[in-house]
């Protein structure tokens, strides 16, 4: 019983990680209909600016989170800018753009490699890593309690952002219908540089707590592929969705690992994905992509 | 409604409102627009009729900046019309786009939310929001639900709604009459008179159905194939038997 619960904890903890990452995911892809395959990457320079920051800048931990979160946001914009913006502005296929973000993906990645280096790092431990107690029955590291809060605080941010604000009502329209919102005097362009911003800033979140808990290479943008598959399983384009798909993600992962092997982990991963697929494309939430010209 | 149309006629030695000079656009090596001028006054409903493909929505969809013109310029009240979507709703033009369009998944409320998207006074857009309450009070009655569940006729109304709430100088529909029954379109066209005459709104529509337009409208200019071929008082086009016998179906009233 302990272990269950110690598992479900686990799991909902690498869920809430997952999250953070494919609610970024969904939110380019509802508003622009492609996977952004270059999301690792923002994960992989909010981990560099944290660790920087931390190491070189003599910062504090909340000085050095918040300069990854800008600073991955706005090479997330740069990125729309330079890679996709010229691509939407002169087709409407999507295709192309699918294709851009793989190269992004590679080229953010191999200029860390040529910068500083492709060996792994370890973050200061300024994420505090103790066992903590869980009522007797569990025990669970508190990074794994912290990153969990960190989600929570951030997904109903982003809630309250989406549906209380202005500019929020305005993406969940031109999630619907990016062209109309154009014609009700939504600067198009603005609108999506601040998606592309609030992808990036929810990756950095992940990336600081992933490279806390493993180490911060290069290649670490890699993990992102669970999270899009988490988003798949929720339906792209859905954020309730891309939570939902990655908790139970992070679960089937932990409890795999916990009752049967570790090796089981992707087995389950992309066995979901595959059912997921087969018995419901759209996923769980997923919106079906009728007419958008 | 015709014999209002006296009443408007000083007003065309005005500076017009809303003016289209020699306006083109191609799609690719088609030429969807082939140099159109057209004047719209203040406070006039001018309707253009025309056939399927005649660019009567390619018209509306320049205007609104939505698709690049490849020739000719647009002037409001006498000064150039932006190009981008964004500048054009600030500047006072809106439309009620073909189809509706309508955010489906959001309530009706925040489709007129949207709607009033340039508005920076929370009051002004409160006060936008009674204006099309009184005009539409379903709309009011419905605030709360979905726009995908209203009916044809509703969710038309709450199209123009959405277009009234940028609080535009110059109201763009596009084929308002489209998919609705001949009665929902009678009470819509009603509505659209009291716009017209309530607000001061000055209106241009875009139409197939020809005989509700010319009824609606005060002037009027036939798009054929990308461009003007006649253009009048809407009483004169009515009773033009080459109108007739072209736009409506060769009798006069329905």
């Amino acid at each position: 019983m302990g272990s269950l619960i110690q598992q479900i904890i686990n799991g909902l903890s690498l869920g809430s990680v997952y999250a953070l990452i494919a609610v970024g995911y969904s939110l380019v892809y509802s508003v622009l209909l492609f996977s952004n395959f270059a999301h690792g990457g923002f994960l992989v320079i909010g981990g560099y600016i944290c660790y920087y920051a931390l190491l070189k800048g003599g910062a504090n931990i909340w000085v050095a989170s918040l300069a990854a979160l800008i600073g991955s946001g706005l090479s997330a914009v740069a990125v729309e800018r330079m890679a996709y913006k010229p691509i939407r502005e002169r087709t409407s296929v999507t295709l192309y753009m699918l294709i851009a973000s793989m190269g992004m993906s590679i080229v953010i990645e191999n200029i860390f490699v040529v910068t500083i280096g492709g060996r792994f790092r370890a973050l200061p431990p300024v994420i505090p890593m103790r066992t903590v107690n869980i009522l007797g029955v569990a025990s669970t590291s508190a990074s794994d309690l912290l990153s969990l809060a960190a989600a929570v605080v951030f997904l109903v941010g982003l809630q309250l952002f989406l549906s209380k604000t202005k500019w929020g009502l305005a993406i969940r329209a031109a999630s619907y219908n990016l062209r109309i919102a154009g014609l009700m005097g939504v600067n198009v362009n603005m609108l999506i540089s601040l998606v592309f911003f609030v992808a990036g800033l929810l990756a950095a979140i992940g990336g600081i707590f992933l490279s806390a808990r493993y180490s911060l290479y290069p290649q670490l943008g890699v993990i992102t592929t669970k999270a899009f598959v988490a988003a798949v399983i929720g339906g792209l384009g859905s954020l309730p969705g891309a939570v939902v798909g990655s908790l139970i993600l992070g679960l089937a992962e932990m409890l795999a690992a916990g009752f049967l092997s570790s090796q089981f982990r992707d087995l389950i991963v992309f066995g979901l994905l595959i059912i997921t697929l087969i018995v419901r494309p759209t996923g769980l939430f997923g919106k079906s992509v009728g007419e958008k010209v | 409604m015709n014999e209002e149309t006296a009443y408007y006629e000083p007003l065309q030695q005005q500076r017009p409102l809303l003016s289209v000079k020699n306006l083109s656009v191609n799609y690719g090596a088609i030429k969807a627009l082939k140099g159109v001028s057209l004047d719209v006054n203040s406070g006039e409903i001018v309707a253009v009729i025309g056939a399927n493909g005649a660019g009567k929505s390619t018209l509306m969809t320049a205007i609104m900046g939505d698709i690049r013109r490849s020739g000719g310029q647009i002037l409001l009240n006498g000064l150039p019309l932006p190009e981008r979507s964004y500048q054009v709703v600030s500047a006072g033009v809106s439309l009620s786009p073909e189809g509706r369009k309508l955010f489906a998944p959001l309530t009706v409320y925040e489709n007129l939310e949207m709607g009033a998207f340039p508005l920076k006074d929370k009051n002004e857009i409160r006060e936008q929001m009674s204006h099309v309450y009184e005009l539409f009070p379903r709309l009011e009655e419905r605030a709360g639900q979905y726009a995908g569940t209203l009916s044809g006729g509703e969710q038309q109304m709450l199209a123009i709604g959405r277009a009234l709430m940028a609080k535009p100088s110059v109201l763009l529909l596009d084929e308002p009459s489209l998919g609705l029954a001949p009665i929902i379109i009678t009470e819509i066209f009603k509505e659209l008179t009291a716009i017209n005459k309530t607000l001061g709104m000055t209106i241009l529509i875009v139409e197939q159905n020809a005989n509700k337009a010319l009824m609606l409208s005060h002037r009027a200019y036939v798009l054929q194939t990308g461009t003007i071929v006649m253009e009048g008082r809407s009483k004169d086009l009515l009773s033009n038997p080459e109108i007739e016998e072209a736009y409506l179906g060769g009798k006069k009233h329905q």
